[in-house]
């Protein structure tokens, strides 16, 4: 009787750390969905202000074309980016080309004195800071999720549960460019 | 398990902090059952040889009586519990604002508590130069977190928001009833010490007329060594608590704002400048409190620079160095370690140093 008792609490114990196991794995890749997610909003953001920037630099500088069109081509691919390594390459390539536009606007006095441009270009340096906010705080989660998954006991449970390993959201060369907002200076 | 992130890291710290809080009763029936054993041993019960000596008789004695010592903790918490809304309410002295005399604060407030579809707690201020700032409230619907005039002044937007981040997290975790429970509990046991060193000082006054004088002395013996030591100890399961969930505010925060780097640079300000009047017993509840204490075993709050090398280690901060008027904490790993912390309850909220092995150990 107290050998099957033994028994049946070791058992139940074992489910239970399973179970357990089980739902840290689901709540990890849970935050990694969220801060995807988090990170995408910010993104969007900065996509639906490209055509207001664009636009405002054009009534100034409309022969700036070469830098206008590859902003709004970067733009375009950004929206468009399918999958985390293509949407961080897009997305790279877009912070380069407003980069590009906003250093190019330097040369152009009556635009750097107008408000909605000083207005458009203070929104974009804030959604830039968030980003990278947005962005270390997803590889965090993706760090951790991915440790988690490969540790011991859990392990076992992620493959074959089918908790597969993600990517960081890796922007290559450009890290440094977006990990810190684009410095303007009016001098 | 070890944290390998912020979320296990948060997990790992709020096992910690039932664990301690667990070490309440844990060490509420110790002391009885050594009270007991003692009283045994004084001749002022049985020996019990029914039960097979004197421990197990003390031990069938301490479960005959232990639903009896829960009703009265439970009694005098839900007496404690509302009694303690008053006391805040009545002690912070802090006046709530609208959002039109603190936009900047009532925003940020509400668009965390919104990206958490909270309710918004009332903000408060209160107006003094020290900077710091807690959450209170014990009831649903009636959280509150208050700044002080020199933290909004001191703080820029992104350090404020961590802060604010902090405070909001307290309240997600009801922290406050959880140092509530744990002030209850240090207070039963704390009452049951003072009993004991009282009817000690009035027995030995009263010069003991009972005719079975014997061993009384050893009773009176175990009674001073586990008041003493039940005193002490639920003092430091008490701070312990209150430690562990200041670095899952941290680590909340972090969460809430996607930023750690303003959390340790709002910390990095706020060191050394948060004195704030208060009663001794509701600072526990502050953003930072720095009297230490005896080896830091009955301090609040953990060494901010072990906070910063927490938020540096698992929710990637970088430290940006401090403004020129504060030197540097020397203990502050510069270089945050990469490899993961070793098993087991090591890592930064580890730092027990060198606390008498208590209940949790």
């Amino acid at each position: 009787m107290v050998p099957l008792l033994v028994l049946v609490a070791i058992v139940v114990l074992l489910g239970l750390l399973i179970v357990g196991a089980y739902n840290r794995l689901v709540a990890l890749r849970q935050n990694v969905g969220a801060a995807f997610a988090d990170i995408d909003v910010q993104l969007k953001q900065r996509q639906d202000l490209v055509p207001n920037l664009v636009e405002t630099v054009k009534g100034y500088a409309a022969h700036e074309r070469g830098t206008l069109d590859e902003v709004t081509q970067a733009r375009a691919a950004a929206a468009s980016a399918g999958d985390l390594a293509a949407k961080a390459q897009a997305e790279s390539a877009l912070t380069g080309a407003l980069g590009k536009l906003i250093a190019v606007a330097e040369a152009y006095p009556d635009l750097k004195a107008n408000q909605n441009f000083l207005q458009l270009q203070g929104e974009l340096s804030d959604l830039e800071n968030k980003i990278a906010a947005a962005r270390r705080f997803f590889n965090n989660a993706v760090g951790e999720y991915n440790a988690s998954i490969q540790r011991f006991p859990a392990v076992l449970i992620a493959g074959m549960a089918g908790f597969a390993p993600r990517d960081f959201f890796d922007v290559g060369a450009d890290r440094a460019a977006l990990n810190s907002a684009p410095q303007v200076k009016f001098s | 398990m070890p944290a390998l992130g912020l979320q296990t890291y948060i997990w790992n710290n709020n096992i910690r902090s039932g664990l301690l809080l667990l070490g309440f009763p844990v060490l509420l029936l110790g002391m009885v059952f050594c009270l007991t054993l003692g009283m045994i041993w004084g001749g002022l019960l049985p020996p019990g040889d029914a039960y097979g000596g004197a421990a197990a008789y003390a031990l069938h004695l301490m479960i005959v009586d232990a639903p009896l010592a829960l009703v009265a903790a439970g009694v005098w918490f839900v007496i404690a519990y509302f009694f303690n809304q008053t006391i805040i309410d009545f002690a912070t002295g802090s006046r709530a604002v609208t959002r039109d005399e603190e936009r900047d604060a009532y925003n940020l407030l509400e668009n965390l508590c919104i990206s958490r579809g909270l309710t918004m707690p009332t903000l408060r201020v209160i107006e003094t130069d020290g900077m710091n700032a807690f959450a209170s409230g014990v009831h649903e619907g009636r959280f509150s977190v208050t700044v002080t005039r020199g933290l909004l002044q001191a703080l820029d937007r992104d350090e404020l928001e961590a802060v604010l981040g902090h405070e909001l997290t307290h309240i997600i975790n009801r922290d406050v009833r959880t140092m509530v429970v744990a002030a209850i509990f240090a207070g039963i046991i704390t009452l049951i010490c003072q009993i004991i060193y009282r009817s000690i000082m009035w027995g030995a006054v009263g010069g003991g007329g009972r005719g079975r004088r014997g061993n009384v002395g050893i009773f009176l013996l175990v009674a001073l060594a586990v008041g003493a030591i039940g005193y002490v100890l639920a003092i430091v399961i008490r701070m312990a608590i209150s430690r562990t969930r200041e670095y899952v505010a941290d680590a909340g925060s972090v969460e809430l704002t996607h930023n750690p780097d303003a959390m340790i640079s709002a910390l990095q300000k706020v060191a050394g400048h948060t004195h704030l009047d208060a009663p001794q017993s509701m600072r526990a509840m502050f953003l930072e409190d720095d009297d230490e204490g005896i080896m830091g075993l009955f301090a609040t709050h953990p060494p901010v620079d072990k906070r910063i090398a927490a938020l540096t280690q698992y929710a990637g901060g970088r430290i940006i160095p401090p403004a020129p008027a504060s030197p540097p904490a020397q203990a502050s790993p510069s270089t945050p370690p990469s490899d993961p912390p070793p098993a087991g309850p090591a890592g930064p909220w580890g730092q027990r140093r060198d606390a008498p092995p208590g209940p949790w150990s």
